[in-house]
């Protein structure tokens, strides 16, 4: 499969601050990519050097092989981008912000009109004849999505577009997104766990500007983190705690009632060792059972630390 | 190099249309333009009106002329309109960089060149548009007045003012992606004006440079011998090379 985007060393300095610290990245074609990251973790950075708006201080980036300094204008042809916070022409319908847009890609006539009537659709406003200046924020996130649609673009590039919505505008834009699994490579940058859990199948988690983790999502729930079991006996829960407490491959556990659960740093040991611990105390064993991390829990754990 | 130029300045000609800017400077125009023939007209009754309150003090006023309507308009072109210009185009880069818009525009296959020269051609449209408006009402309402003489002077007045006045555009597009506020473009641009004027009062800066179109021609419609041609050229001059600027500076810049 093709990279869409590749960074490779890609460094951004802001006087004293390294805003981007060696980003490394590759993004293939057709995923939908989440890009996450605490807030100040560089996210909008990337994006804007991506996009042309800024320039690194080192490394390369490029989208689909082109140099997205020296072939920037090639570069910007072939991507849709929305920025964290978009801004518009207040005085301007939806369906004239769209048409000047489009032209802006060289797009003309009944391409043009046809363009815009179903993006106008996607992004539900068709019909509103209101002026921009006088949106709602999820109309000028949506609006602002359907501008990025405009030229039917190989790679969408969208920045933090659900942070400031509400949780209809949260799900209207998720499922925009959604819906364009397959006809294009969608690289989002968030701070919303559940959003990337949601939609994307690619991750990457950006943290102090670099990325400490990118795998598929299955991947990352499967590998990124430390798993956690939990274990139910129908007596001597206490004792039992105690003995597991005790072993070297146990992060944490903490009981309620008779239900323990363990953080496990040494999985096959658990499996081989926790049986035999509840054999010996004589405890009978109701259920012991894998609980898979949610992306929270890499989250935390790969950036979390030093917080 | 200019990719979207085209579609740049039929955006930048549209909003002119559906925003305030449509009303600011042709107003002060149509203000200027009409208020100036009067003015002239009523000032020496005006102040004889005054003097007469005042035992003692006489004050010999000679009957106004068309050329004194004329020149009350370059006069109030020259100091209310040049400023007003200069502020209001202020911002031509720096609110959209400030608004966000663009962010937009430059994600798209467009060159920031264009961008500027967009904003550069629609104000110089606008201000070509209000300036002709202007020079029109006060030539009709001097005939009104007083009588027909002197209009072709007039006309190469108005024309002159109009490239001093289009390099202050051009001037201001430099401040604004320069200094990136309104406020502060604006500053900057009334500290040109400045600069000028004094200059204006200088022999040589009057003669070889653009601040001898301050008053180039007033002195010609009262019948000096002026020469125009360093400050046409030194003021051509400015334009290019602060557009040139504007464009080159605003292609480094991150937004």
């Amino acid at each position: 499969m093709s990279s869409a985007i590749k960074v490779s060393a890609l460094t951004k300095v802001f006087g004293s601050t390294r805003a981007l610290d060696g980003v490394d990245l590759e993004v293939d074609e057709g995923s939908v990519f989440g890009f996450l990251g605490p807030n100040g973790a560089g996210k909008t950075t990337t994006l804007r050097i991506l996009t042309g708006l800024a320039h690194p201080t080192s490394g390369s980036a490029r989208v689909f092989h082109s140099d997205v300094v020296h072939q920037s204008m090639r570069v910007r042809a072939q991507v849709g981008f929305l920025p964290d916070v978009p801004g518009y022409y207040g005085w301007m319908t939806a369906e004239e912000f769209l048409r000047f847009t489009g032209r802006l890609f060289g797009l003309s006539g009944s391409t043009l009109d046809d363009r815009i009537a179903s993006l106008l659709d996607l992004a539900g406003l068709s019909g509103v004849k209101q002026r921009v200046g006088g949106y709602s924020r999820g109309m000028k996130q949506r609006l602002g999505i359907a501008q990025a649609l405009v030229n039917t673009p190989r790679l969408l590039m969208l920045d933090e577009p659900t942070s400031a919505l509400d949780p209809m505008g949260r799900k209207d834009v998720l499922e925009m997104i959604a819906a364009l699994r397959g006809r294009t490579t969608v690289f989002f940058s968030t701070h919303i766990l559940s959003d990337v859990e949601r939609v994307c199948d690619t991750v990457a988690i950006l943290d102090k500007g670099r990325v400490v983790r990118q795998a598929s999502m299955k991947d990352l729930k499967h590998d990124g983190a430390a798993r956690r079991l939990i274990i139910e006996v129908a007596s001597h829960a206490e004792e039992l705690l105690a003995r597991l407490a005790a072993e070297s491959w146990v992060i944490e556990c903490k009981r309620d009632g008779r239900t323990i659960r363990c953080t496990i740093e040494d999985l096959d040991a658990a499996r081989l060792a926790i049986p035999s611990a509840v054999s010996t105390l004589g405890a009978p064993l109701i259920r012991m059972e894998e609980e898979e991390p949610t992306l929270e829990d890499v989250f935390v754990e790969l950036v979390g630390g030093g917080r | 190099m200019m990719r979207g130029i085209g579609v740049l300045l039929n955006k930048d000609m549209l909003e002119i249309t559906r925003t305030w800017r449509l009303w600011v400077l042709p107003a002060i125009m149509v203000f200027v333009g009409l208020s100036s023939p009067v003015l002239a007209k009523i000032t020496p009754a005006l102040i004889s009106s005054i003097t007469t309150d005042q035992p003692g003090l006489v004050i010999e006023i000679p009957d106004p002329v068309t050329i004194d309507a004329y020149l009350q308009f370059t006069k109030n072109a020259t100091q209310l309109v040049l400023i007003a210009v200069i502020i209001s185009v202020a911002g031509m880069i720096a609110s959209e960089k400030r608004a966000g818009t663009a962010a937009i525009v430059l994600t798209k296959p467009v060159s920031r060149s264009a961008m500027v020269v967009a904003k550069v051609v629609s104000n110089w449209a606008l201000l070509l548009g209000s300036t002709l408006l202007g020079a029109a009402l006060c030539i009709g309402m001097t005939i009104l007045l007083f009588d027909a003489e002197h209009v072709r002077e007039f006309a190469v007045s108005v024309l002159l003012w109009f490239l001093l006045a289009a390099m202050y555009v051009a001037c201001m597009a430099f401040f604004s992606v320069l200094i990136g506020s309104q406020g502060g473009a604006a500053g900057a641009g009334i500290g040109l004006y400045l600069v000028l004027a004094i200059l204006s009062a200088w022999g040589p800066g009057r003669d070889y440079t653009p601040a001898g179109l301050l008053s180039a021609g007033d002195r010609m419609m009262l019948g000096e011998s002026v020469e125009v041609l360093w400050p046409v050229l030194t003021a051509l001059g400015v334009v290019i090379l602060a557009i040139v600027a504007a464009a080159a500076l605003f292609e480094r810049q991150e937004l």
